[in-house]
């Protein structure tokens, strides 16, 4: 026991010695033990989970709102708000029923028509809601506990896409909420969820503050990442934003947090020493580190030089700048999809598997490289992102292209991304990023995999042979077939370089020993999670 | 003086000539020239030795077994100092030794850059407004509003609506440091203006940039020259805060601020990243402020009283 | 007094308006689109411009500037594009930290640098002298956060005397909120503590040689009677001065200390603000702390009358 815990008690006996309880000291620990103090990979500094997709937002909108269906661990999306749903026999009508009890934190039931505004909110910002909407017929709340989608051409992904777990997820919210403006930030933070948002304790990039809903019935089903019964044991949790990874660290040393997120990898060995912390993999799913190219205008318009940068990168080179020696948290990616996945496919690939950079300069010859400038975008406020873009300016160097390199932060990578002119007029050459490997399981969810030109993610590269395989994995009518045209999309993408891969790499999280239930998963999931003193 | 002095007066008898006094005003050694000037102010010797030292890292980094800074061998990151890497390696594999030296151009650009084009900004600005009586109120006012921002947040603010680039960071911790040397010299030439002399200059004829070059400005070489030292000084440690939040020059240059940023995530468990580019920058901030204060003691002790 | 008063506090006023126009035009011709950013990844040009409107941003110079200095009067500091919440009540949830670290670094600054700087002073020229001059030449050219680090991992980590992050309020305990503080005050006062010390030694050193003061030693006074009674307030003006336009060194360097234990303030806020282009955010910071330095300053002149008599303006 540190000094503290002793001070602390000494000072609880003092009380009891005075107060001649015996369960005084009981209570002031059970206090503590039901509060867990969480660092988050990222400041929450807003909380629309619909109109803000970053990972973190996701994470703490998993707390407060629920959703009607959810992903379990074997990525089969389950049942969650819905008792029942049916599909028509020619496909086009899908009626939800939800489950009974379900209550909002300001005492409200959850009806069918705060699902149907919340769908409709999620289906205008979602790509994948953006597909169903533009097929639908209606949308529609047919009772209290009913509503019914309605679409021109059947979509078998239906409960896919609403179980998915990538942002933005179709969390249900009052349809007094859901009734606003998509493109804008909603300011009440109602939900459904397992714990409340304590809106007058959140200092927004410093703390957040959940506390448990008292009213919340999970189902019965175990918990299964984001499926079955979530079932909150701890009273209070408080998101606290520590700026720097030392200073974490020796916060969690020390007992002053609980739970860190994203311990940086070169700080898990003394973490890992601590007989009082555990660190485990945080997600098997891990991430795949991305070198995105825009498509649109020179050098990069060219396929060859776009494989050329195939041919020249060492994915060991991004993968140690990213974690460091230890060799259990990266592996090589010949591919564009999450490996021990169901559909992972690693064909195309093999021009990932050894760099030669003299090959990649006779290519750029050979398609006629001018010294064209390459801008690199590069956030300096993500370790993930600063990492990749030391090693990338490095790389085109190495290849002989003329380099750019701007120095930024992430919020100005998001507004140049969306650029489409040259980079002397503020556009971009390339820019790194990193997806969940949870979002790259296949083409559901996957935007950055698209090959559809102006309409694809930032980059907007233009691939007919990836957009046909797109079509015929959403025809498939069965695994193999399904396995089949993700493997035909692989090849395409690598051939077309829709974007590079930099390799998959896994995050540690740590936690106090006194801390359990902790599950691996694609975000921290709180429910089933304890705490003794 | 000897003990004892003939004499070729005869001296009258009762009288004794006295006993020579002890000589107790020794002559004082006066050391002429900048030798005799370091031995005097050995503050602004010892500091000037180790500025000098670290101008000739700077100017021969290439030279003193360095290799490439900005060469990263992943493979090979975060080793401890050794035979092969002195001060170890960075994140990236890139070794720190060779970073420290290299930084040591850019962090003694920025600072003798700030202080050179603050103190000529600030030399023009506080003529004008010393000078000209109705632009005084004014500039003094927008001075004054400058001043009120803190330097720091003024700097990163500046920094925030260009790219980090070696120039613009000395650009904006220009702009932060210019009011305080214009205030300086401002107020040398208010007083300076009221002497007699200056006036008779003025009655005279004289024209105003006579009377600058030959009356204002010889009094003001000795506070500015001084101020220049402390703005060098605080312009590399605002440097180093820049970059520390990441607002600084940019990465594919190393500096001392840079490489303490990149290195302190890792601080409990690779100290070196971190401390030897900290204690190269506090050894240089050091310099500058001993040779500061050795120059204002010497020129004007009672500066010592003013920033 | 009362015009004096008076008349410095209307001085202030054409100060704060400039300070206002150039934080408001700083952000102005900044590079960066808020309305880009805000609208996010999957907006169209449609939806960019819609957002522009609803923000104002697309009316001419002046008018924007008048209209936000309406504002700013009115105590009303705009949204923050980032949080969707209050500049004024993000600023209000945040100033506590700040002020306390400051606040404290302050007293603690004057409780160890005047008395080292008194002693220089009076022993000027012997070895302690030199020491404590040595120690503050030295003070003043360290890293406020490798000064800070080192701070956290020996008495933090290692010893466990203190903890190594957070803030907690004086509300919940006044042991409790300076256990948080007493570290990153010490890192933060660092330079500061040099600063001080420097400027009370030559200031004293200069007073120490008057008349005034060999009379008093004549007249048979102690030496601490004559040092902090007659010396001491003789040589305050310049250091109140220094104290003064100090607090820019500390509003400064608490935006590193901030970050480096984890304080939520104003100093980091700052920082988030400036790093996301949140544009409201960072006017409203700017001019607070613009504000509270010209507070300082102000009530040092007002110090002077007190100390000086012979400062009548």
């Amino acid at each position: 026991m540190d000094r503290r815990t002793v001070l602390k008690g000494l000072a609880g006996a003092g009380t009891l010695a005075a107060a001649g309880g015996l369960s005084m000291p009981a209570l002031s620990q059970g206090a503590v033990a039901r509060t867990l103090r969480f660092v988050p990979q990222a400041d929450l500094a807003n909380f629309d989970p619909i109109w803000g997709t970053q990972y973190v937002v996701r994470n703490a909108a998993a707390l407060v709102w629920d959703t009607l269906y959810g992903f379990d661990d074997k990525l089969q999306p389950q049942r969650q708000m819905v008792e029942s749903e049916e599909v028509s026999s020619d496909g086009l009508t899908w009626t939800f029923r939800l489950r009974s009890g379900l209550k909002f934190h300001d005492g409200e039931p959850v009806l069918a028509k705060d699902a149907v505004a919340s769908l409709a909110r999620w289906s205008a910002r979602d790509p994948q809601g953006q597909t169903i909407k533009a097929m639908q017929n209606e949308l529609v709340a047919v009772d209290d506990r009913t509503f019914k989608w309605v679409l021109k051409a059947p979509f078998p992904k239906m409960l896919v896409a609403l179980a998915k777990n990538n942002a933005p997820c179709s969390f249900i919210m009052p349809e007094r909420i859901a009734q606003t403006d998509p493109f804008k930030q909603i300011t009440e933070y109602v939900g459904s969820g397992p714990m409340k948002f304590a809106r007058n304790e959140w200092v927004p990039g410093a703390k957040s503050v959940f506390e448990k809903f008292t009213d919340y019935v999970p189902r019965q089903e175990p918990s299964s990442w984001l499926a079955g019964g979530k079932h909150m044991l701890l009273d209070r949790i408080e998101w606290v934003t520590i700026p720097d990874p030392a200073t974490a660290a020796a916060a969690l040393q020390n007992g002053e947090i609980d739970w860190w997120e994203n311990p940086i990898p070169d700080l898990v060995p003394v973490l890992k020493k601590n007989k009082n912390v555990a660190v485990d993999i945080a997600d098997p799913l891990g991430n795949i580190g991305v070198f995105r190219m825009n498509h649109t205008h020179p050098p990069f318009d060219n396929v060859k030089i776009r494989r050329a940068v195939l041919t020249a990168l060492s994915q060991e080179d991004y993968m140690r700048a990213l974690v460091g020696d230890d060799n259990a948290l990266w592996k090589p990616l010949p591919s564009f999809f999450a490996p021990n996945t169901p559909l992972y496919s690693e064909e195309g690939g093999d021009i990932l598997k050894q760099r030669n950079i003299d090959a990649a300069k006779k290519l750029l010859a050979e398609a006629g490289y001018a010294n064209e400038p390459v801008s690199c975008i590069v956030a300096q406020d993500q370790p993930i992102t600063k990492a990749q873009g030391d090693v990338t300016a490095d790389l085109l160097k190495r290849m002989g292209m003329n380099v750019d390199f701007v120095a930024t932060d992430w919020g100005t990578v998001g507004a140049r991304r969306a650029q489409k002119t040259p980079h002397n007029q503020g556009g971009w050459e390339m820019f790194h990023t990193w997806h969940a490997g949870a979002d790259c399981i296949s083409p559901i969810g996957y935007a950055a995999i698209r090959g559809t030109g102006d309409k694809a993610w930032w980059g907007w590269p233009t691939s007919e042979k990836v957009e046909a395989e797109v079509s015929a994995w959403f025809a498939a009518k069965s695994l193999d077939e399904e396995k089949a045209s993700i493997g035909r999309l692989n090849k395409a993408a690598m051939e077309d370089v829709i974007y590079a891969p930099t390799g998959f790499f896994l995050s540690y999280t740590a936690w106090r020993k006194n801390v359990s239930g902790i599950v691996k998963g694609p975000l921290p999931f709180m429910w089933g999670v304890s705490k003794t003193a | 003086m000897s003990a004892s002095t003939t004499s070729s007066v005869a001296i009258p008898p009762g009288l004794a000539i006295a006993k020579a006094l002890p000589d107790l005003m020794l002559p004082v050694k006066v050391r002429r020239g900048v030798i005799g000037f370091l031995r005097n102010n050995p503050t602004v010797a010892i500091g000037g030795a180790l500025l000098l030292t670290l101008v000739l890292i700077g100017i021969f980094a290439p030279y003193l077994w360095t290799v490439d800074p900005t060469a990263l061998a992943p493979a090979k990151r975060t080793r401890p100092p050794s035979a092969d890497y002195w001060f170890g390696t960075d994140a990236l594999g890139r070794d720190v030794y060779s970073r420290v030296l290299y930084g040591t151009r850019v962090s003694l650009t920025v600072g003798l850059s700030v202080a050179l084009l603050a103190t000529l900004a600030g030399l023009a600005i506080g003529l004008v407004s010393g000078f000209v009586r109705w632009a005084d109120g004014i500039v003094m006012r927008v001075m004054d509003g400058l001043m009120s921002i803190p330097p720091i947040l003024l700097a990163i603010a500046l920094m925030a609506l260009t790219r980090g680039s070696v120039g613009n960071v000395i650009m904006a911790i220009t702009v932060a440091e210019i009011p305080r040397v214009s205030r300086l010299v401002r107020g040398v030439v208010l007083s300076l203006r009221e002497q007699a002399y200056v006036d008779a200059a003025i009655a005279s004829g004289t024209r105003a940039p006579m009377i600058i070059l030959r009356h204002i400005l010889p009094n003001t070489m000795a506070p500015m020259l001084v101020q220049a030292t402390y703005v060098c000084a605080s312009a590399m440690i605002v440097e180093s805060i820049l970059s520390f939040i990441g607002a600084g020059t940019p990465p594919t240059i190393p500096s001392w601020g840079n490489i303490m940023a990149e290195g302190r995530a890792l601080w409990q468990v690779k100290p070196y990243i971190v401390f030897f580019p900290a204690a190269f920058l506090s050894v240089t901030v050091l310099a500058v402020n001993l040779v500061g204060d050795g120059l204002r003691d010497a020129l004007d002790p009672r500066m010592a009283k003013n920033l | 007094m009362a015009s004096y008063v008076l008349r410095r506090i209307l001085v202030t006023i054409p100060v704060m308006a400039i300070v206002a126009l150039f934080v408001f035009s700083l952000l102005y011709i900044a590079p960066g689109d808020p309305a880009a950013v805000i609208a996010g990844d999957q907006a169209s040009p449609a939806d960019v411009e819609r957002i522009r409107q609803s923000l104002g941003l697309d009316r001419p110079f002046l008018v924007q500037f008048g209209s936000w200095l309406w504002r700013i009067l009115h105590f009303d500091l705009g949204t923050s594009i980032f949080t969707n919440l209050p500049v004024t009540s993000m600023i209000a949830q945040r100033i506590e930290p700040t002020l306390s670290l400051m606040m404290l670094t302050l007293v603690l600054t004057l409780v160890i640098a005047v008395p080292l700087g008194v002693v220089a002073a009076w022993k000027a020229g012997s070895l302690i002298d030199r020491v404590i001059m040595a120690f503050a030449v030295s003070a003043f050219s360290l890293p406020v956060f490798v000064v800070g680090y080192v701070l956290a991992y020996v008495f933090a980590l290692e010893l466990e005397w203190f903890p190594v992050q957070g803030y907690t309020p004086i509300s919940q305990g006044f042991w409790p909120w300076l256990q948080n503080l007493i570290l990153p005050s010490i890192a933060l006062g660092c330079v500061y503590i040099a600063l001080i010390a420097r400027i009370t030694r030559a200031s004293m050193l200069e007073v120490l040689q008057q008349d005034y003061i060999r009379t008093a030693r004549a007249k048979g006074l102690g030496q601490r009677g004559i040092l902090f009674v007659h010396a001491l307030k003789n040589a305050a003006v310049p250091i109140v001065t220094v104290i003064g336009i100090g607090v820019a060194l500390l509003i400064g360097g608490a935006v590193v200390t901030e970050s480096v234990f984890a304080i939520p303030g104003l100093g980091r806020l700052t920082v988030d603000a400036i790093l996301r282009r949140d544009y409201p955010v960072i006017q409203g910071v700017v001019l607070m702390f613009s504000f509270l330095y010209t507070l300082v300053n102000l009530m040092v002149d007002l110090t002077y009358t007190l100390i000086d008599p012979r400062i009548r303006y």
